[in-house]
């Protein structure tokens, strides 16, 4: 981005506080955040892929005190954890005396992953309830509108709370209970957007063409609310990973030794008042995933206008 | 003083006990009361307590279920709440010593099964009543009886009847013997309170009124100015709250938002000190565990057993974990801070993976599958620690990691593999007994022993202190080696205060010294 | 026509709100143990839980107990706390629930009084200026805070202000009689930690949602006429984006009153969301059911309010065809 102010909309004039008949055609330009977001991005995902074999030590191990001896030192037992940067745990120690660097590699894999399969399956569910209640029956829409603002009145944390207490805390479980959580909301916004298509003039004419309702779903109302949602997706993933994090402060996320990003910070976090980076570094990983892939969403959402703005809001 | 100095840090590391240190303290001319604040202090030599001030406890549990009814009281501020209120018949001193509260005196017959309670005169409730007979025997009997919901209901289940002979007489009939029961008496729900009591705001008797009382919230206490004993009440006021997060416990006592928290991490000791606040800790048989079941798979496997408990890296768990604030474990309940009952003689075990390795081999079992609640401190990372190295002897054992409400009901003594913590009990023989007692409600490796049975019994009624220390050795090797359980450690009762407020006791019942802090504590200007 | 409307709108609030209740009833009864279980803990007897289970009205089958709630609540009355109500100390649930509303309320209330006016600016403020360095401050700053765990901001801010400088204490313990500097004091440590994690979301809302009105066609009319763009912004561009931004507002109030777990848990505030989860550990499940009630009324009305400014701020929906 150059310091000229840059016309936010170039594309703009055709865009009207409906959605245009047609999806309209879009070029995304990155700008340099972008680009940065993208390259880190990229990085992350080269560490899922590879991370735990690279990692000097499992995600595990206890590190044993004779590493930590200082030559010439007479002490045997030195500290191990919450220890500082050094040639042997690259990125300091926890609060076990385990390598930090290692836990941030295993557990880029656990953070993105849990995160990236809670989000699909929270648009699977949403966007196939979301479509089912536009065009289904008013019976239907209505059984899946109040089912879905019972759950959106509950507070997620106690909806996870209850449930994880109750059945146990297993990666499976923990994932379907972060999609439904978050369906939720893509079940609003497919639900509304679908509605928008089937009033449509397009749709109309389909109908009139005599196109069958499939036809219709695939062809018209899917393509349509597609890039909206796409873009929103970049957010939800976020606060998937927020809301993991947040489960792991009550003690509710993924089974010890694994780790994952928002229960390194929690578990360190006594560290915080020795000035360890224990807790620093686990959330500095969420941060720049977390902002580059905001980075890449708001360079797409400038170009693609629209009513994205209101799209992320529920 | 430099031998006061010498004689802490032993008994801090575990090489003298309780016992040993007063008497050395007698030995060097100083009061029992004094030798029992130099437990932990060196300061409370010179320090003279002065009237007035209030203080803030945060405790680390609270919520709803908080009560001023001491029958069903489980946590911390239960006990607190009903210590600084309500008082009992008997109460225990920092020797260990049974002491007279309400009751005066009270005398035994001689197979003990009956006892005879004199009662305090001119004891007054908080709503101006006095305290009589009655009122003990409506209390006690609340613990019995097919509809109570006592927590320590199995206590007195060899309890008769409970009987006003007159006025400040009180007399139990037992059914069967028990010389315990003095103790038994001092347990925190085990409070005398006013009879038929419908207000439990002015049930109590005890040194500090309940000004409010709101659960889950805290409850304010001022001083009682009709108060029976000169105990000092030194504070005007005491209000008692919780704050749940261990971090936010001690920023709060770092920022001098509160004057004491409970239950502080070992590895916030150093920030502690460093900050000038003060550590309290009590050297205790307080422990952390292992229960394998014994009467399923794959706990009734021995050599299992055995190989899990040479892999137990007990050394690093109290340098590290503890930070030297607890004691070795051995595999029984009874550490040195059980005086003469704890079995010196016994060997300690090892970490020693290449016998672990042989024994778990032996076993047959490559897997296994620990259950994992926060219980108490460490459990947690201990049982990651022996996670990691039994990866190294190539064993895989997995943690299962489930929520601590719930798991007393759904885990405990129910799964095969799962962590259990013990508070300590007055005597060993009580604490042998309710964990090892044969067919007990809480014989948590299902590890019934006829001759622990009877070892139980017999020391009891052994006078001779000889013959009694052998038995209670041949009790702690009979668990050691044959029940299911595996104790790694015994940690210190840890807590921090502002080091304004002093004169804390050292009964390593209970968090700040038993839970009976308020008579006796003060804070300097 | 409205009366008609808000009726309906009851209607259906009722429904949700039965729904949220059998939710409730399904998941708390698959939680293992029961309130006599918990209270009891390690020292539990199948002797004295049994005592304890008939002293609190457990002994009868779930459904049934669901039934007598259901009947109890829509003659108005919450019922009594299963917690402590074995000690004979049967706390209404009404009477739990007033000072934790009212302290629910008093920080929602100061937390939206401070951080709506700040957000509101700070996005409108970036909205006029895009692409600039000040615009991009905003955008970066915002994100970074989004980004970090609520937990960790609330104790880097609590070691900072509280531990460090002295300022402020480190936890909320109220007397009940505070009011004024000294109340705002005694609150300072959550309040900050709620206005910058709201304040975040509602200005990153706010920018893209003026923006997006801005490349509306009537907005590059006014621009292509000449009208200065403050103006544009201020009058036409905000009154449009009132909608959505409404919206955010509402979605953010609801967090505040029943979403703020972990920040009621750091600084040990007596609030609605601390008590629900108390609640559930409890499985005391009168109070765990009154609690989610709040929470859904409070986000069905607040819901209702950001739907009736949109369709007030949208003359076409004002007007339907």
């Amino acid at each position: 981005m150059s310091d000229t102010p840059t016309p936010q909309n170039t594309n703009s004039a055709i865009q009207f506080d409906e959605l245009p008949d047609a999806p309209p055609k879009r070029k995304i330009k990155l700008s340099l955040l972008g680009k940065i977001g993208v390259v880190v991005l990229i990085f992350w995902a080269i560490v899922v892929a590879i991370g735990p074999m690279i990692a000097p030590y499992h995600e595990a191990d206890i590190l044993d005190e004779e590493l930590f001896i200082v030559p010439g030192s007479d002490e045997m037992y030195p500290d191990t954890d919450f220890q500082p940067p050094s040639k042997i745990v690259l990125l300091g120690s926890d609060y076990l005396g385990r390598d930090t660097l290692s836990r941030i590699l295993f557990g880029a894999r656990t953070t993105i992953g849990i995160s990236f399969i809670a989000t699909t399956l929270a648009y699977l569910l949403g966007v196939l309830l979301g479509i089912a209640a536009a065009v289904g029956s008013k019976r239907l829409d209505m059984i899946l509108s109040r089912l879905n603002d019972a759950l959106l009145s509950i507070p997620s944390i106690m909806f996870a709370l209850v449930m994880i207490a109750a059945l146990g805390s297993t990666i499976p479980l923990l994932i379907l209970l972060t999609g439904i959580i978050y369906a939720t909301s893509v079940f609003r916004i497919a639900r509304s957007l679908g509605q928008e298509v089937m009033v449509s003039d397009f749709v109309e004419a389909a109908r009139v063409r005599g196109e069958g309702l499939w036809w219709i779903i695939t062809r018209e109302i899917l393509p349509n609310i597609a890039m909206p949602l796409a873009t929103d997706f970049g957010l939800r993933f976020v606060w998937v990973i927020l809301f993991i994090s947040a489960l792991s402060f009550l003690g509710l996320g993924v089974q010890p030794p694994m780790s994952d990003w928002g229960s390194m910070v929690k578990e360190n976090l006594p560290g915080l008042i020795y000035g360890s980076v224990a807790p620093i570094m686990p959330a500095l990983a969420i941060a720049t995933l977390t902002i580059s892939v905001n980075m890449i969403v708001d360079d797409i959402s400038a170009h693609t206008g629209g009513k994205l703005a209101k799209r992320m809001i529920a | 003083m430099k031998e006061v100095k010498i004689f802490q840090q032993m008994y801090r590391d575990g090489h003298v006990s309780r016992r040993e240190f007063l008497a050395a303290m007698g030995a060097l001319g100083i009061t029992a009361t004094t030798a029992g604040s130099l437990l932990t202090s060196a300061s409370a030599l010179a320090a003279t307590p002065t009237r007035g001030g209030s203080v803030i406890f945060a405790s680390n549990l609270h919520g709803p279920d908080d009560t001023l009814d001491p029958l069903l009281g489980t946590s911390t501020i239960d006990y607190t709440r009903s210590n600084a209120s309500r008082n009992g018949l008997i109460q225990i001193w920092d020797d260990m010593s049974l002491n007279a509260e309400l009751a005066e005196e009270w005398s035994v017959n001689s197979n003990a099964t009956e006892y005879t309670f004199k009662i305090r005169k001119g004891v007054t409730f908080h709503d101006g009543s006095g305290l009589t007979a009655e009122d003990v025997v409506w209390s006690m009997d609340r613990h019995r009886g097919e509809d109570s919901p006592s927590s320590i209901k199995s206590f007195f289940t060899n309890v008769t009847e409970w009987q006003a002979v007159d006025k400040y007489t009180v007399k139990l009939s037992l059914s069967s013997p028990d010389a315990d029961m003095p103790y038994k008496l001092t347990q925190p729900q085990a409070k005398i309170v006013k009879a038929n009591a419908t207000d439990w705001l002015t049930a109590g008797s005890g040194p500090y009124l309940v000004d409010s009382f709101q659960a889950g919230v805290k409850s304010t206490h001022s001083r009682n100015p009709n108060y029976w004993r000169d105990t000092g009440q030194w504070l005007d006021g005491i209000e008692i709250t919780a704050i749940t997060d261990m971090n936010a416990r001690l920023n709060a006592l770092l920022a001098g938002s509160v004057d004491m928290i409970t239950s502080i991490s070992p590895k916030q000791i150093q920030k502690i000190e460093e900050s000038g606040n003060n550590v309290l800790s009590v050297p205790a048989g307080l422990y952390g565990g292992i229960c394998c079941l014994k009467n399923t798979a794959p706990g009734e496997n021995d050599d299992l057993v055995q190989g899990l408990r040479y892999i137990q890296d007990r050394e690093r768990i109290v340098r590290k974990f503890l930070k030297g604030h607890g004691t070795l474990g051995n595999d029984h309940p009874i550490n040195v801070s059980y005086g003469a009952d704890h079995c010196h003689e016994l060997p300690q075990i090892p970490y020693d993976p290449e016998k672990a390795k042989y024994h778990l081999n032996k076993s047959g079992y490559s897997e296994a599958e620990l259950f994992v609640a926060p219980v108490t401190g460490i459990i947690e990372d201990v049982c990651l620690l022996m996670q990691a190295n039994l990866k190294k002897i190539d064993f895989n054992l997995k943690l299962k990691k489930v929520p601590t409400d719930g798991y007393w009901g759904a885990v405990w003594m129910k799964e095969p593999l799962n962590v259990v913590s013990w508070n300590m009990r007055p005597t060993a023989n009580s604490m042998m007994g309710i964990q090892f007692g044969p067919n007990g409600n809480w014989n948590d490796t299902f590890w019934n022993s006829d001759r622990m049975g009877e070892l139980l019994k017999d020391s009891l009624a052994e006078t001779d202190a000889a013959k009694r220390h052998e038995m209670h050795c041949e009790m702690q090797k009979l668990v050691s080696t044959e029940s299911g359980i595996i104790i790694p450690y015994h940690t210190n009762v840890l807590d921090a205060h502002n080091p304004k407020v002093q004169g804390f006791s050292n009964v390593p019942l209970g968090q700040f010294g038993g839970n009976q802090w308020m008579e006796h504590i003060w804070k300097n200007a | 026509m409205l009366w008609r409307a808000l009726l309906s709108r009851l209607g259906i609030s009722l429904v949700t709100l039965w729904v949220v209740s059998v939710l409730i009833f399904i998941g708390t009864n698959l939680l293992p143990g029961d309130v006599a279980q918990i209270i009891l803990g390690q020292m539990a007897t199948p002797e004295s839980t049994a005592a304890l289970r008939a002293k609190l009205g457990l002994d009868k089958p779930p459904y049934l107990q669901y039934v007598v709630w259901l009947q109890n609540v829509a003659m108005g009355d919450l019922g009594i706390s299963k917690a402590g109500l074995g000690a004979g100390l049967g706390t209404p649930i009404v009477e739990i629930l007033e000072p934790r509303i009212f302290n629910t309320l008093r920080l929602t209330g100061l937390v939206t009084v401070i951080a709506i006016p700040i957000s509101l600016f700070l996005g409108l403020i970036a909205a006029m200026h895009p692409g600039t360095r000040l615009d991009r401050a905003v955008t970066f700053s915002t994100l970074s805070l989004i980004s970090v765990p609520d937990f960790l901001v609330a104790t880097m801010l609590v070691l900072i202000f509280a531990v460090f400088l002295g300022w402020f204490p480190a936890i909320v313990y109220l007397r009940g009689d505070e009011t004024g500097w000294v109340l705002i004091k005694t609150l300072a440590m959550p309040i900050l930690t709620l206005v910058i994690v709201a304040s975040s979301q509602i200005i990153r809302m706010t920018r893209a949602t003026v923006l997006n009105v801005m490349s509306s066609p009537y907005i590059e009319m006014a621009i292509l006429k000449g009208v200065p763009r403050k103006r544009i912004i201020l009058r036409h561009a905000l009154f449009n984006a009132v909608g959505p931004i409404v919206n955010v507002i509402a979605l953010n109030l609801a967090w505040l009153v029943g979403g703020v777990v972990v920040v009621e848990q750091i600084f040990s505030y007596p609030g609605l969301a601390k008590l629900m989860v108390e609640g559930v550990l409890m499985r005391d499940l009168p109070l765990v059911q009154a609690c989610a009630m709040i929470f859904c009324v409070t986000y069905i009305v607040l819901i209702f309010i950001a739907d009736m400014a949109t369709i007030l701020s949208n003359p076409r929906l004002r007007h339907p065809k």
